[in-house]
């Protein structure tokens, strides 16, 4: 679903934020991506999302080199790719619906549609009942479950999330992470930025390793754990 | 269209047949521009504000131009005392008189021709001058017979009716004659003096208000920014992104217009009677007229399109330079 071919990101003033990545996370699979801050992991997901270029090497997405999609293609080629932010970026001055339309909106689909489709992304996240709501009246979690609404609600095959727990509680994360769950366990690929291996020690899920701009493990998290190469998490 | 994964169905509206996404197209153009009109009306006090510039911007050169067109049918009436008095040689005969009155009325440049005969002069002098009884103490009539001749429209501009006096005067039974256009020249060079300063005035206004726009456009983008980040990364294209800013730039122009157009009609019916009273006294009859239906159409077709032009640059600009950053 994603590949990195020998990806090398180097930004202007000579900042190394990835040398020569490599992986494969396979169609329909949900995968971890762990480091420290300023490991890369950023990086990795903004490359896939287009918001930077590989300074050399390629990203694949099913099978399309990102490098070929050109300025004007890549509105449309982030329509295949849902979003989700550790800030949740929801746009405060607008409702919980018209938040999670926006992306069907953009792509013109009916009122008739989008209602129909904005009601069963928000019955997926539990937060059906406050479609009318205001995001100010809503908690942290709830948020950040709108946002995960709005990332799903065009049906992409493919969902990137740069620390969707980072500012919610255990409890919460671990509710946010059974959406992923739901959300992969019907083909979706959900791949998941996150320096909380507190959360993915529990989970049998692919995990890649960044460190200083390297893939150093690739495997399974929990037998990663039993490795404990992990240093503490700040 | 789904551009990585060619299986995946995506669009609601892409899917259905061209004649439908064209509908589609125009009703997606008609909500982007409404809700750009619900966005003016979030800050109607300095939105308000804004079109009130631009009204009054574009009031200065439209009064300008009503000013310009009502003065072209003031001169059209002074341009008929563009008069040729052709002052006759002394002792014509009854006969030879008759015949160059009709030679001269024959003339295509001649539009009118006078007769005033040395006694009928005489008369008018008398009355005229206040010499009265003095006058008949002469023992001879020392005025000469005049003919006035009124030239065609076509001649009656001060180069025209000198070429035509040039030929009135090679007629043997002319003496001389005279035109005063001295003054009319004065008038024309005024004029187009201030034609000329009222389309150099005229142009520094639309600038101004292509520049207000612009600048509006750019505060209202910048404060915006976070949506517009938001929305690049769901996938919306610039065109999509830039589009509500394009329909802002449009309302400021309409209702800028519009505002200008009541200005203008509150000068007019301020100035109206003013204006009317000064005609009648340099001897001209007077009826203002003021922006007809296609005269509105332009001013506010112009300033519609000035406002596109304001806001396009500021989009051209902005619009594609803010792209999303920080996390992811």
């Amino acid at each position: 679903m994603i590949r990195f071919e020998d990806v090398t990101k180097v930004y202007p003033g000579g900042q190394q934020a990835l040398n020569r990545v490599n992986f494969h996370l396979q169609p329909g699979e949900m995968a971890f991506l762990t480091g420290h801050s300023g490991a890369g992991k950023s990086t990795l997901l903004k490359l896939v999302a287009m918001m930077e270029r590989p300074t050399s090497g390629q990203v694949f997405i099913n099978g399309h080199n990102l490098n070929k999609i050109t300025k004007k293609q890549v509105p449309f080629a982030r329509r295949d790719i849902g979003m989700i932010f550790q800030n949740h970026r929801l746009l405060m001055d607008r409702s919980v619906f018209n938040n999670v339309a926006l992306p069907l909106i953009i792509e013109g689909y009916h009122l008739s549609d989008i209602k129909r489709r904005v009601a069963g992304a928000l019955d997926k996240v539990g937060l059906l009942a406050k479609v009318n709501n205001m995001p100010h009246t809503l908690s942290g979690g709830e948020l950040q479950r709108v946002g995960i609404a709005r990332a799903i609600v065009n049906k992409p095959p493919l969902l990137l999330a740069d620390e969707p727990t980072g500012n919610l509680d255990p409890h919460l994360s671990v509710e946010i992470l059974k959406v992923f769950e739901d959300l992969n366990s019907v083909g979706v690929a959900v791949m998941i930025a996150t320096h909380d291996l507190g959360l993915i020690a529990r989970m049998k899920y692919h995990t890649f390793t960044l460190k200083q701009g390297q893939i150093t493990q690739d495997g399974l998290s929990s037998s990663n754990l039993k490795e404990s190469e992990f240093e503490p998490v700040i | 269209m789904s551009l990585l994964f060619s299986q995946r169905k995506s669009s609601g509206a892409n899917a259905a047949n061209p004649g439908h996404r064209l509908v589609m197209f125009f009703i997606r153009h008609l909500q982007q521009a409404l809700a750009s009109i619900g966005e003016l009306w979030r800050m109607p006090m300095s939105s308000l504000l804004t079109m009130a510039v631009l009204g009054i911007s574009l009031a200065l050169p439209t009064t300008l131009h009503l000013l310009m067109k009502n003065g072209e049918q003031l001169r059209g009436t002074w341009d008929n005392a563009a008069e040729i008095t052709l002052f006759m040689e002394d002792g014509l005969s009854e006969i030879q008189t008759k015949t160059v009155l009709r030679r001269i009325g024959l003339y295509e440049q001649v539009n009118q021709v006078t007769y005033v005969s040395e006694e009928e002069a005489l008369d008018e002098f008398k009355n005229l001058s206040g010499f009265g009884d003095a006058l008949s103490y002469l023992d001879k009539n020392p005025l000469p017979s005049v003919i006035l001749v009124v030239p065609t429209e076509q001649y009656s501009s001060p180069e025209g009716a000198r070429e035509l006096l040039d030929k009135l005067q090679e007629q043997p039974e002319v003496s001389f004659g005279k035109l005063d256009v001295t003054w009319l020249e004065k008038l024309t060079a005024i004029v187009t003096l201030l034609e000329d300063a009222a389309f150099a005035l005229g142009f520094l206004l639309l600038a101004a208000v292509i520049l207000v726009i612009a600048n509006t456009i750019r505060l209202s983008i910048l404060n915006r920014r976070e949506e517009i980040e938001v929305l690049k990364l769901v996938g919306a294209t610039n065109d999509f992104i830039r589009r509500p800013f394009l329909y802002t730039g449009i309302w400021y122009g309409l209702i800028g217009g519009l505002i200008a157009w009541i200005c203008v009609s509150l000068i007019l019916w301020w100035v109206e009677g003013a204006l009317i009273d000064l005609a009648s006294q340099l001897g001209a009859n007077l009826t203002l007229s003021g922006l007809d239906l296609s005269e509105f159409l332009i001013l506010i077709t112009l300033s519609s399109g000035l406002g596109w032009l304001g806001a396009y640059g500021s989009v051209m600009r902005h619009v594609y330079e803010i792209e999303p950053e920080n996390q992811l």
